[in-house]
């Protein structure tokens, strides 16, 4: 609360979260009413989102409650606790239905994206740990939650001034970045080329995500070129694909294989012009997660890894790719991986060389 | 594994009592452990062809307000409640506690100041509802908390409840309907009562009801209901009535409650247990001491007091009055911010005389209907 959102007097706060999630709930709420804030709780339940997705028409997918739409415009900040019951409830359901509703759902991303960059909405991903999600770990719950503790350097003796130090070398990382143009990454199936220059990367320091610790950019759309390879498996709305490997040519996806899941990656880079493009590029940088769990929130943090997404970019960093998608896709690159910056070597095996910045 | 009659009462709502169409918005309105009824409830819409969304909460943040919260954070209503009130075509809301108590030890001015706040938002509902923008239904999902205010197990008060609302019945829709009938024509046997006179243990009341408009409360805005009530008219309640059950507000208790009315006013007011919280609330306003409701409870499914007054109000051979706000609808013209039903169990002894005739005798109607009778007492 003091660190991430710094809730001041009289901001209205949503806070959304799966009933699981109610401890968490309760004593977010009881800050914020401290801070002299307005909490609103809307708990939110995976039963209903996979009646709709099986049973509604295109008319009810595409329909948006006027709660979602007025909460996008009035709120100071918005909360989203991850608490899981089964995180694939969602499985089973029809990726082109999924298409309808998040086509129509674009409007609110774009909103939130854009109040967030402008100053007027501060907004925060974090994640109450369940016995799902540590069966996605292949974890105990008990083993699950210290995980997400250590992720969180929560452990510490003084989270705030680790989450400040671990910023301030962040912000170095960022700056520097903003310095050079084009990226190479080779690593085992990848050989991926991309252009950043003019494009301003982003310190993700825990403002947005909790646990956090990563720098991203928007890279220049049309520049991408050649294969990457996902070594991680991505999870997205329930549905999981195994070691995707994309093709990219004039900066976009021009081919895509997949162990598991192939026909729902088609139809996500299907679901409109921009799925199809990269939006963000980014470094994983904390240090304190090491394991991969299979919820993107963490594993895209893993420090010694890159990520990109496809579908929509961040405004902040200059990007201007338009998608009702933004998926992360996860590489591990701290075995076998250079990363060459404007020709110079910068980068190997999941660390930034020394005396960079 | 999902309860069938969980399923029914969805249904029953959604078609019988709100009569959800194509493109119309519904929210459904709880809390997090009335989850198995919201996602029946918004399935059931979702096959109506509504857009349904459930907007849902966690016991226990209203305690935490009221205890924590400053006097601005009680008053304050978000924008968006605002505007879904003016956006939505129907509302459901389910009642289900996890602890019926949680209000009892809180500051009663804070919490009325909440109270206070959210009824600007309800008052505007009720607008809606009463120009026909807005179809509104309150009901309930089982918990142990109600169970446990009813002295039964959750398995007996979820059969009791259930039971109640005919939702372990096939077609409870059909049920509704025709006690639809029966309490249509209840009330209006009673439109051209001048006068009721209330004869019981320690009970001799008379209440004007001329002119005033008798509704069939039919499971359109309660599910369960069952029960005729009126707004009778406010200088003329004259008499003494003693109230068998207790009597609940905000959670408290007040106990054998006997009151003594001149000129439609409470002029002496005593109970065994609460007598302090009972005048409190008598001199809240104005209209606390006048009588806003009178009303015949016909649910004969609902054979017991359970301390919730969803289902006390319409125990079948019961009436009740309420203390406080009247109902425009019915003809009523008192206003105030109480309205506090009391209940008289009227089944073992009792008469009611209507303009000095017999109408109701050990917990029914004595004069049959001419409609196929559903719900009466045979």
């Amino acid at each position: 609360m003091s660190y991430s959102t710094r809730v001041a007097p009289g901001e209205l706060v949503v806070i959304d979260s799966g009933p699981l999630g109610a401890p968490l709930v309760r004593e977010i709420h009881r800050r914020v009413l401290a801070a002299g804030a307005h909490p609103l709780v809307n708990i939110t339940l995976e039963e209903t989102q996979e009646a709709l997705l099986r049973e509604g028409s295109d008319a009810q997918l595409e329909f948006l409650s006027p709660a979602r739409v007025e909460e996008i415009e009035t709120a100071d900040v918005r909360i989203v606790l991850e608490a899981e019951e089964n995180t694939r409830t969602l499985f089973a359901a029809d990726p082109s239905r999924q298409t309808v509703h998040k086509r129509a759902r674009k409007v609110l991303g774009d909103r939130l994206f854009e109040r967030s960059a402008s100053g007027e909405l501060r907004w925060l991903v974090t994640l109450f740990p369940t016995q799902a999600a540590a069966q996605d770990a292949g974890m105990s719950l008990v083993d699950y939650e210290d995980f997400v503790y250590r992720a969180g350097l929560l452990d510490r003796e003084d989270p705030v001034r680790e989450w400040r130090e671990l910023a301030e070398r962040l912000d170095r990382v960022a700056g520097w970045l903003d310095t050079k143009d084009e990226l190479h990454v080779v690593a085992e199936g990848t050989d991926l080329r991309l252009r950043v220059g003019g494009r301003h990367w982003v310190a993700s320091r825990g403002f947005e995500n909790f646990p956090d610790g990563e720098v991203f950019t928007g890279p220049v759309e049309t520049s991408v070129e050649g294969t990457v390879r996902c070594s991680f498996p991505a999870a997205y709305h329930g549905r999981i694909v195994e070691d995707a490997e994309l093709r990219f040519e004039g900066g976009e996806v021009v081919a895509a294989e997949a162990a598991r899941g192939r026909d729902f990656l088609e139809e996500m880079l299907a679901l409109d012009e921009g799925a199809r493009r990269m939006g963000e590029f980014a470094f994983g940088m904390n240090e304190a997660i090491t394991e991969f769990t299979l919820n993107t929130l963490f594993d895209e943090k893993i420090g010694g890894t890159m990520h990109f997404a496809l579908g929509k970019s961040y405004p902040e960093t200059g990007g201007r790719n338009e998608s009702a998608l933004h998926w992360d896709l996860v590489c591990d690159l701290r075995a076998g991986s250079e990363v060459h910056a404007d020709g110079e070597l910068v980068y190997r095996d999941g660390r930034f060389l020394d005396g960079l910045f | 594994m999902i309860d069938a009659r969980v399923e029914r009462l969805a249904e029953l709502v959604v078609t019988y009592a709100l009569e959800l169409g194509e493109g119309q918005v519904v929210r459904i309105d709880g809390f997090d452990v009335a989850a198995p009824l919201a996602v029946a409830l918004y399935r059931a819409a979702l096959h109506a062809g509504a857009h349904p969304y459930t907007h849902l909460t966690l016991d226990g943040l209203h305690e935490l307000l009221v205890k924590e919260g400053t006097d601005e954070q009680l008053a304050y209503v978000a924008p968006s409640q605002w505007r879904e009130i003016e956006a939505l075509d129907a509302q459901v809301t389910i009642w289900s506690e996890t602890n019926t108590r949680s209000f009892g030890r809180l500051d009663e001015r804070r919490h009325g100041a909440l109270i206070a706040a959210q009824r600007k938002l309800s008052n505007r509902r009720w607008e809606r509802i009463a120009a026909g923008e807005l179809r509104w239904c309150g009901t309930l999902h089982p918990t142990n908390a109600h169970a446990q205010d009813a002295d039964m197990s959750l398995r007996d008060y979820e059969e009791f409840f259930f039971g109640a609302c005919h939702a372990d019945t096939p077609d409870p829709a059909a049920y509704w309907r025709s006690l639809s009938a029966t309490l249509q024509a209840r009330a209006e046997s009673l439109a051209a009562v001048r006068e009721l006179r209330i004869l019981g243990p320690d009970t001799d009341l008379r209440v004007g009801v001329a002119g005033r408009t008798w509704i069939a409360a039919d499971g359109k805005y309660n599910l369960p209901d069952g029960e005729v009530f009126t707004s009778p008219v406010e200088s003329e309640t004259e008499g003494e009535i003693r109230f068998t059950f207790p009597a609940i507000f905000n959670g408290r208790e007040v106990e054998d409650v006997r009151l003594r009315f001149e000129g439609g006013r409470v002029v002496a007011a005593e109970a065994s247990r609460g007598e302090a919280y009972l005048r409190e609330l008598l001199d809240l306003d104005e209209g606390a001491r006048m009588v806003g409701e009178v009303a015949f409870g016909l649910n004969y499914e609902i054979d017991r007091f359970t301390r919730n007054i969803l289902l006390d109000e319409k125990i079948g051979g019961t009436m009740h009055l309420a203390l406080g706000a009247g109902f425009a609808q019915a003809g009523g013209a008192n206003t105030s911010a109480l309205h506090w039903d009391m209940i008289c169990d009227l089944r073992a002894e009792g008469e009611i005389l209507a303009d000095g005739e017999l109408v109701w005798k050990d917990g029914s109607f004595v004069a049959p209907l001419d409609v196929a009778v559903a719900g009466e007492r045979g």
